[in-house]
C-alpha cells in the first residue's frame, strides 16, 4: 500500500463535482441541477492500484475570491498543505467561463488536473474539442474527458492523479500557462521578492502575489506588509481581463462547431420563465406536486396499514402467548408499534413527495424559480436567491437552513433562517394527512394544500413586514447561473429519494421510537407509580396545567397539549402521539380515525372542522422539532436570535389559530 | 445606454460596468468585461433580465441590469 494521496475536487457550481464524487467514492451524495447544491465539504475514500486516496468535494465556486461562506470553504480547503492534487472539474459544454477558475489553480503551483465532464453534452451539441491544443495551452497539465454520470473515464483520470500528486511545483520550472502583460508581470515579480523576503519558504508565492495586486482582503491581512509602492491601486480588473483574453483564445483554438443547439431550453424557458404566467406557472408546478403526494400517497397506503395491523395483532398474541407482563404488552404494542408503525403508513406520502421534488431539482427548473419570484422577494429586501432555501423546506427544514449559506451577506442569511421554517415541511404532513381526512372528506386534499400556501405566504409577510422594520430597500441584486435543462437522471433521483426516505426511517427509528416510549411513560405513570385511569398520569398533570390556554384557540385539551409538546421532537410525533394517547395501533385507517374522533369528542364534544383547522394551523406555524433549532442555532451562531426565532413563532401560531378559531366560531354562529 | 434598456432577442457589446465593487468582481469573474458580447434572452417588465454571456445564462436583477453599460448591436 502506497501513502494516501490527498484529492480536492474543485470547480464551477453545478459541473458534476458530486457526481463524480459519488461515481468514484461510491457515496450517495446529495446531486441536483442547480448552482449551489453543495454548501459544505465532504471527504470520501477510494483508492486505485493498491494507492489510498482520500477525496475531498468542495462547494463550487467561480473564483477565488470569496464572497459567501460556501465559497470560503472552498478556498481554505483548496489552500491548505494537506491537498496533493486538485482535480478541476469542467463542465467541458460551458468551456469558457469554466477555465476562468482554471487559469487560477494553475497559478497556485500545485499540481492541477484538468477533468472535462459532460464530454456526452459536449458531443450531443455537436461541439468538438481539441484535446491535444488544449494541454499545450494549460501549461503541459493532464487532461482527461470524463463522464461522470455514465461512469466514463473514470480509472484514466484516477492513473494521472496517481502519477502526477508527486509533481514538483510547475510555476518553479517556468511552466507557466500564460503570462500578463508586461507591466503587471513586473510587479508580480516585485511582490514576489518582498513576499520571499518578508516569509522566506514562503509556498505559493505567484498566487500570493497576484492576490496582493488584486487587493484581496484575506490575503492582505495575512501578510501586513506595505505594498504601496508596487501595488498602488486594485490591479483585478486588469488581471481578470487578460485571463479572459487568453480564455477567448483557447477557446478559438480548440473548441470547433459551438453551440449548434441550444434551443430546447430557450423554448422551455419561454414558458417557465415567461414574465406573466412565470408565477403561475409555479403555483401549478407546486399544486401538482402536493396533489400527487395527496392523492397517489393516500391510494398507496392501504397497503402499509393491512401489514401494520396483521404485524400488531400478532405482536400482541405473540407476547400474551409468553406471558409477557402488562406492562410490557401495553409497551410494545400501544407504544413502540402504534407511536413509530402509525408514522410509517405516511410512508408512500413520504415517498411520492420526495419523488417530486427531486425530479423538479434535477430538470434545472430550480434556478428558474429564484428568477422567477425575484420580484417578490425583492420587495421583502431579499433577492430571488433566498428563495431557494424555502423551496427546500418544503421537503425538510434543516437542509433548508444549511442552503442559505449561498446567500451573500449575513443579514440575508439571518433573514431567510428567520422565514423558512414557515415553509411546511414533510415531517408536518402527516399531521395534515390524518386531521384533514378525518374532516374535510373529500376535500382532504385541497385543505392540506391550503398549508402549504398560507405557510409560504406568512414566510414572504414576515420578510416584508421585517424589511419595512429594518428600512430596508428593495432588493435587486439577483445574480444566478441558469444551468440547461436536462431530463432527471434515474440514478440521481434514486439516490435523492432513498436518502430522504432511509432519514425518514431512521428518524422513525430513533426519534420517533423515544418519544413513544416516553410518551407512553407519561400516560401510563402518574405519581402514585403506574396508573390505570390516564387522567391520573403525568401527561394529563402537565397537559392540564396549558388547556386554558389553548381553549380559545379550539384546542383546550390535555392530550393536543401533550401531543404539540412533543412534536418539538419531530413534528411526525404530533400523530404518533394521538396513537399512543388513545392506544390506536394505526392512527392513518378508518378505524383509527374513528378511535381518534370519538376520543376527542370526550374533551371537546364539538370539536370539528374548525378545530381541526386550528390545530393544522397551529402545527404549521409553531416551534420547528429540535433538528431544525440546532441547526439554527449552529448556522446562526447565535443563541439570541434562536431564541427570539422560537419565541415568536410560538406567539405567531398561537395568534393565527386562536384569531382563525374565534372568527371561524363567529361566522359559524351567525351562519 | 444601459442593459436594462436592451430589448429581448438584441445582442449588446458591454462597455462598462459600474455597480458596488463586490458585485462587479462577481460579474467580471463570470466574464462580463469590457468588449464581451451579451444576448437578452428574457425579461420581466420592471425588475430581473436572462441573459447569455460567454455561452452561459445568468439571471441578473434590475439593479444589475442598469449598472452594465453597453452599446447597441442591433440583430
Amino acid at each position: 500500500m502506497g501513502e494516501t494521496i490527498h484529492v480536492a475536487f474543485v470547480g464551477n457550481p453545478n459541473c458534476g463535482k458530486t457526481t463524480l464524487f459519488n461515481a468514484i467514492t461510491g457515496s450517495k451524495l446529495k446531486v441536483a441541477n442547480w448552482p449551489g447544491v453543495t454548501v459544505e465539504k465532504k471527504e470520501g475514500q477510494a483508492s486505485y492500484k493498491d494507492t489510498p486516496l482520500t477525496i475531498v468535494d468542495t462547494p463550487g465556486i467561480y473564483s477565488l475570491t470569496c464572497y459567501t461562506i460556501e465559497e470560503q470553504v472552498t478556498r481554505n480547503c483548496v489552500m491548505d498543505d494537506e491537498i496533493d492534487v486538485i482535480v478541476n472539474v469542467v463542465d467541458a459544454s460551458s468551456l469558457e467561463r469554466n477555465l476562468y477558475l482554471s487559469l487560477q489553480l494553475l497559478e497556485l503551483g500545485k499540481p492541477v488536473i484538468l477533468a472535462l465532464n459532460m464530454m456526452d453534452v459536449v458531443r450531443d451539441r455537436g461541439m468538438e474539442i481539441d484535446l491535444h491544443r488544449l494541454p499545450e495551452m494549460l501549461g503541459d497539465i493532464p487532461v482527461v474527458p470524463v463522464s461522470a454520470a455514465k461512469r466514463e473515464g473514470l480509472d484514466i483520470l484516477l492513473h494521472a492523479v496517481k502519477h502526477h500528486h508527486m509533481e514538483s511545483p510547475r510555476l518553479a520550472e517556468g511552466k507557466l500557462p500564460f503570462t500578463y502583460p508586461e507591466p503587471i508581470e513586473t510587479k508580480i515579480e516585485k511582490l514576489q521578492v518582498m513576499l520571499n523576503a518578508h516569509y522566506p519558504g514562503h509556498h505559493h508565492l505567484r498566487w500570493h502575489a497576484i492576490k496582493l495586486l488584486e487587493w484581496d482582503e484575506q490575503v492582505r491581512k495575512e501578510h501586513p506588509m506595505s505594498i504601496v509602492n508596487v501595488a498602488d491601486k486594485n490591479y483585478e480588473k486588469d488581471i481578470i481581463h487578460a485571463k479572459y483574453n487568453y480564455i477567448e483564445t483557447i477557446v478559438e483554438e480548440v473548441v470547433f462547431y459551438k453551440e449548434k443547439k441550444a434551443a430546447s431550453t430557450d423554448k422551455a424557458d419561454r414558458l417557465l420563465t415567461h414574465p406573466v404566467f412565470g408565477v403561475p406557472v409555479f403555483l401549478c408546478i407546486m399544486a401538482l406536486v402536493f396533489f400527487l403526494t395527496f392523492t397517489v400517497g393516500d391510494a398507496l397506503k392501504g397497503v402499509f396499514e393491512e401489514g401494520l395491523s396483521v404485524f400488531s395483532g400478532f405482536a400482541k398474541q405473540l407476547l400474551l402467548g409468553m406471558n409477557a407482563s402488562d406492562w410490557l404488552v401495553s409497551l410494545i404494542v400501544d407504544g413502540i408499534i402504534a407511536g413509530v408503525g402509525g408514522i410509517l403508513t405516511f410512508l408512500p406520502n413520504i415517498f411520492i413527495l420526495f419523488l417530486a421534488l427531486a425530479v423538479l431539482e434535477d430538470s434545472g427548473y430550480m434556478a428558474r424559480v429564484a428568477y422567477v419570484m425575484d420580484n417578490i422577494m425583492g420587495k421583502a429586501g431579499l433577492s430571488g436567491k433566498a428563495f431557494l432555501p424555502m423551496v427546500l423546506g418544503f421537503g425538510c427544514t434543516v437542509p433548508a437552513i444549511m442552503a442559505t449559506r449561498a446567500l451573500e451577506t449575513e443579514k440575508d442569511r439571518r433573514r431567510t433562517m428567520f422565514i423558512t421554517p414557515f415553509m411546511s415541511c414533510s415531517a408536518r404532513l402527516p399531521v395534515y394527512v390524518l386531521f384533514a381526512d378525518m374532516f374535510f372528506g373529500k376535500y382532504a386534499p385541497l385543505a392540506s394544500f391550503s398549508m402549504y400556501v398560507i405557510g409560504l405566504l406568512i414566510a414572504i409577510f414576515i420578510a416584508l413586514i421585517l424589511n419595512v422594520k429594518d428600512k430596508g430597500k428593495e432588493n435587486d441584486s439577483l445574480l444566478i447561473e441558469l444551468p440547461e435543462y436536462k431530463r432527471p437522471n434515474g440514478k440521481t433521483i434514486r439516490i435523492y429519494v432513498w436518502n430522504k426516505l432511509k432519514d425518514y426511517l431512521t428518524k422513525a427509528g430513533t426519534t420517533i421510537f423515544v418519544a413513544s416510549i416516553f410518551i407512553w411513560f407519561l400516560l401510563n405513570y402518574g405519581m402514585n407509580g403506574m396508573v390505570s385511569n390516564p387522567e391520573e398520569s403525568f401527561g394529563a398533570i402537565i397537559g392540564k396545567v396549558l388547556v386554558p390556554v389553548l381553549k380559545p384557540a379550539g384546542l383546550g385539551m390535555w392530550q393536543i397539549v401533550v401531543a404539540l409538546i412533543s412534536g418539538i421532537s419531530a413534528k411526525e410525533v404530533v400523530v404518533s402521539s394521538f396513537a399512543v394517547l388513545f392506544g390506536i395501533s394505526n392512527a392513518n385507517s378508518p378505524e383509527g380515525m374513528a378511535v381518534i374522533l370519538s376520543h376527542i369528542r370526550q374533551g371537546i364534544p364539538d370539536f370539528g372542522m374548525l378545530n381541526s383547522y386550528s390545530l393544522m394551523l397551529f402545527c404549521l406555524l409553531y416551534t420547528p422539532c429540535i433538528a431544525t433549532i440546532a441547526t439554527i442555532r449552529k448556522e446562526s451562531g447565535s443563541l439570541k436570535f434562536t431564541v427570539k426565532m422560537l419565541a415568536f413563532q410560538l406567539v405567531l401560531a398561537y395568534l393565527v389559530s386562536v384569531a382563525f378559531f374565534q372568527a371561524g366560531s363567529l361566522c359559524a354562529g351567525l351562519w | 445606454m444601459t442593459l436594462y434598456e436592451g430589448k429581448v432577442g438584441n445582442f449588446y457589446e458591454i462597455s462598462g460596468v459600474y455597480v458596488e465593487e463586490n458585485i462587479t468582481r462577481r460579474l467580471e469573474a463570470l466574464g462580463l468585461n469590457a468588449k464581451t458580447t451579451v444576448a437578452i434572452l428574457n425579461r420581466k417588465k420592471k425588475g430581473a433580465m436572462i441573459i447569455k454571456v460567454r455561452g452561459t445564462r445568468l439571471a441578473i436583477g434590475s439593479h444589475i441590469a442598469k449598472s452594465i453599460e453597453v452599446k447597441g448591436e442591433e440583430v
